[in-house]
């Protein structure tokens, strides 16, 4: 590790011609060291090229063609893939719903992201804080939803929001409270729910794994400078698990506008979600349903576009805010 | 739930025109070109063929069938039926070119297969023979050109289930015609439940109705396809059930879901505009209610009128990329034709025989005990035979009822009329067409 260091740093250092001979040396340490690091990365490179960058070609590629048939009324001619240009994505943008559904994920992501990060933080801070008893358990339990896959959860929440069915309806309408989970505006909160249920407790395990990092002599300087628990948690520990706060709001941005599972799920059970109800879901339904895998493609490019550049956008805001701190 | 009923729908039989409306000339020429040879089976060869299907007891003739013919073992993979996942699952294999060798497939989605070659025609192994062991207009379903494209197994004559004692205990009078549905819709609701519920989603049921009102959503004209969805009878459809709707006479729940199924349980809701199949449905998931049920005519739009409609009714189809297609064509004529398999499909509840024995209509009353003993399936075989045999499907109709669907839940939601929705559907379809390289024209 050190020789490493210093074979890099001497012909670094400014000012200073590099002797011939202590440059070879240094290469042939960075060849090797370089062949070893190639070894490690090579798996991953194969894998990202495979599972992230081919997907990503193929659906550009795809988003670039479209299907022209022959013969008479289209059906049982041949079928041939012809360049469409820019049109499936003209065809994607032009299409209100398709617009709708990212307004709509856009809006849930401005609620649920912050709601339910501040419960995470929350939950983080009051279990790491130092009186905090049962801690292993309640960690486990507020984990525990993350386990349940997205599907299962929706189901299981299905249940729970369905008129007639439902106890909460049920008890609801028992103390004269009419309410309906699924109504049209109610059924995007719903899904929030289903949402903050599922990753508040990973997110918390994320806030807590940064605050184990947090060193000891931290807290005991703040104690003894007669810091209370309301002053540690705000002024250590939070700025402290910036970078972590960081990272969770990326993951949501990006689950935010993945969001799949859950509508999908419900749909069936509610009148109010439709097939395009976000874009994702929309994507499918011109994929599956529509069986316009071109049109989707392109659809699946944007959403991905707009993913890159709303966690870019919210790296960059964050990460020059960093820097006028420092 | 929505466009793609789960439980043994069967599909609308309807298209007798189909092969006259049709000038498919080119279909079966196009289609032969593709794909390599056919293999044959050697005699003494154990082969395997995957049929995907997701009508309730479709193992039990499969399984007689294994047993019978140890030499072409047929493997059921269930597919899911929610919201059109079994045709999405379909349409992506035949993309990936994996398909299995057979699937249940309705008759308005053949087109939508056809467009994508997916599925095998069966005229060149013979399958014309095979023509009269069927209802006529049934076998057109699948029938385009010169090309026969699946084996019709059952159909779905729309009805209408009531409560009996409810209806009884109101005074009620069973409705023959949709203005007297109203009537009891609006006196059921005054006794504190719904006669039943618009699903906006459900297009399947939504297109029978149209169809009873005399709508032609799709012809052909040349090598042009015709969509009418904004037609006059759709129009007078969707004006009446938005008034229902306006009127709070129906719920706006999905059907057979959870929350639908409790209703029936409990006597919240009484009646079921449904199908031949809807037997099955109820006693599998009412079974408190036995008893109470009858089956009566669907209601009219002139009194003493005979026009009924189909929802649901499908066929077993064989993909373009079938291992040994002759073996599959058998199997499929055997599943729909032998006495004993249609006797183990009827127990399962698939709806109404495509073929024309093998059975009698008493078979069909699976459950008469259920029906109060009434000789249900009677009404339904009256339906069946007044069908509108000219109505026929064109492609995209899972599209279609999707649009549909989106329509009618953005109508409940923000107050805009049915017609409305129709009028946005009609401009979708035409452009959904036109996207997929069809030549296509308004209806006028």
């Amino acid at each position: 590790m050190s020789r490493d260091t210093l074979s890099r740093a001497a012909p670094a250092a400014p000012g200073r011609p590099a002797p011939r001979r202590r440059p070879r040396r240094a290469t042939r340490t960075e060849a090797r060291n370089a062949r070893a690091a190639a070894c490690f990365v090579l798996p991953f490179l194969a894998l990202f090229g495979l599972c992230f960058l081919a997907p990503i070609g193929y659906a550009v590629h795809q988003s670039l063609y479209r299907t022209e048939r022959t013969g008479p009324l289209g059906l049982g001619g041949q079928e041939h893939e012809a360049f469409a240009g820019l049109a499936n994505y003209a065809h994607a943008l032009s299409d209100g719903q398709f617009l709708a559904g990212f307004g709509r994920v856009l809006l849930f992501g401005a609620v649920q992201i912050p709601l339910m990060l501040v419960l995470a933080t929350t939950l983080a801070l009051l279990l790491e804080s130092a009186s905090a008893r049962g801690v292993t358990f309640f960690r486990s339990a507020f984990f525990l939803p993350y386990g349940v896959p997205g599907v299962i959860a929706s189901i299981l929440w299905g249940f729970l929001y369905v008129p007639g069915i439902s106890p909460l309806v049920k008890i609801a309408g028992a103390l004269g409270w009419d309410v309906d989970f699924l109504s049209r505006g109610s059924v995007l909160w719903a899904i929030a729910n289903i949402v903050v249920w599922q990753f508040t407790g990973y997110n918390m395990l994320v806030l807590i794994a940064q605050l184990k990092a947090v060193p000891g002599e931290l807290y005991e300087a703040a104690r003894i400078d007669g810091a209370n628990a309301w002053q540690v948690a705000r002024h250590i520990k939070l700025p402290l698990i910036r970078p972590a706060l960081v990272l969770t709001t990326v993951f949501s941005i990006i689950g935010t506008l993945q969001l799949f599972a859950e509508p999908m799920v419900l749909r069936p059970l509610a009148s109010s979600i439709d097939s395009g109800f976000t874009p994702n879901l929309h994507a499918y339904s011109e994929a599956f349903v529509g069986n316009n895998p071109h049109v989707a493609a392109a659809e699946a490019v944007l959403l991905a576009l707009v993913a890159c550049g709303l966690s870019f956008g919210f790296l960059r805001l964050v990460g020059g805010r960093t820097k006028d701190r420092g | 739930m929505t466009s793609n009923p789960m439980h043994r729908r069967t599909v609308l039989g309807g298209a007798a025109a189909l092969a006259a409306g049709f000038a498919l000339a080119g279909c079966s020429d196009g289609g032969d070109g593709d794909g390599p040879a056919p293999e044959e089976r050697k005699k003494g060869q154990k082969i395997n063929l995957t049929f995907w299907s997701w009508v309730p007891g479709i193992d039990k003739p499969v399984d007689l069938w294994n047993r019978k013919n140890p030499e072409v073992q047929v493997k059921v993979e269930k597919v899911s039926a929610v919201n059109g996942e079994q045709y999405a699952k379909m349409h992506a294999a035949v993309k990936a070119g994996n398909p299995p060798d057979l699937g249940q497939i309705e008759f308005p989605v053949i087109p939508s297969f056809l467009l994508d070659n997916g599925l095998l025609d069966l005229a060149p192994l013979g399958a014309a023979r095979h023509k009269d062991k069927f209802f006529g207009w049934q076998w057109q379903q699948s029938v385009f050109g010169k090309g026969i494209y699946a084996v019709p197994q059952a159909s779905g004559p729309m009805g209408l289930f009531v409560r009996q004692d409810l209806f009884d205990k109101w005074g009620v009078q069973t409705p023959t015609t949709w203005d007297e549905y109203e009537a009891a819709a609006k006196t059921v609701r005054r006794n504190g439940a719904w006669i039943e519920t618009f699903a906006p989603t459900n297009g399947n049921r939504f297109s029978g109705l149209a169809w009873q009102a005399g709508a032609k959503w799709y012809a052909t004209h040349g090598d042009t396809w015709i969509v009418h969805i904004d037609d006059e009878p759709t129009r007078r459809v969707a004006d009446y059930w938005e008034s229902l709707v306006k009127q709070k006479l129906v719920k706006t729940i999905p059907d057979r879901q959870n929350a639908w199924y409790k209703d029936l349980q409990t006597g919240a809701i009484t009646a079921w505009v449904g199908a031949s199949w809807g037997d099955a449905l109820l006693v599998g998931n009412a079974p408190g209610t036995k008893g109470r049920w009858r089956a009566a005519p669907l209601p009219q739009w002139k009194p003493g009128g005979k026009d009924f409609a189909n929802w649901g009714g499908s066929t077993t189809a064989v993909f373009a990329k079938a291992s040994y297609p002759k073996d599959a064509l058998d199997f499929a004529v055997w599943l729909n034709t032998d006495p004993a398999s249609i006797a183990l499909l009827i127990d399962g509840g698939y709806g109404f025989p495509s073929a024309k024995k093998g059975y009698s209509t008493a078979d069909l009353d699976v459950d008469k005990a259920f029906f109060g003993g009434q000789e249900y399936s009677k009404i339904f075989a009256d339906a069946g035979a007044h069908v509108d045999t000219s109505w026929q499907w064109g492609p995209g109709v899972d599209t279609l009822y999707q649009r549909l669907g989106d329509a009618f839940t953005d109508a409940l939601a923000d107050g805009s009329s049915f017609r409305s929705a129709l009028a946005k559907v009609q401009g979708q379809t035409l452009a959904d067409l036109k996207g997929k390289g069809l030549k296509v024209e308004s209806g006028g």
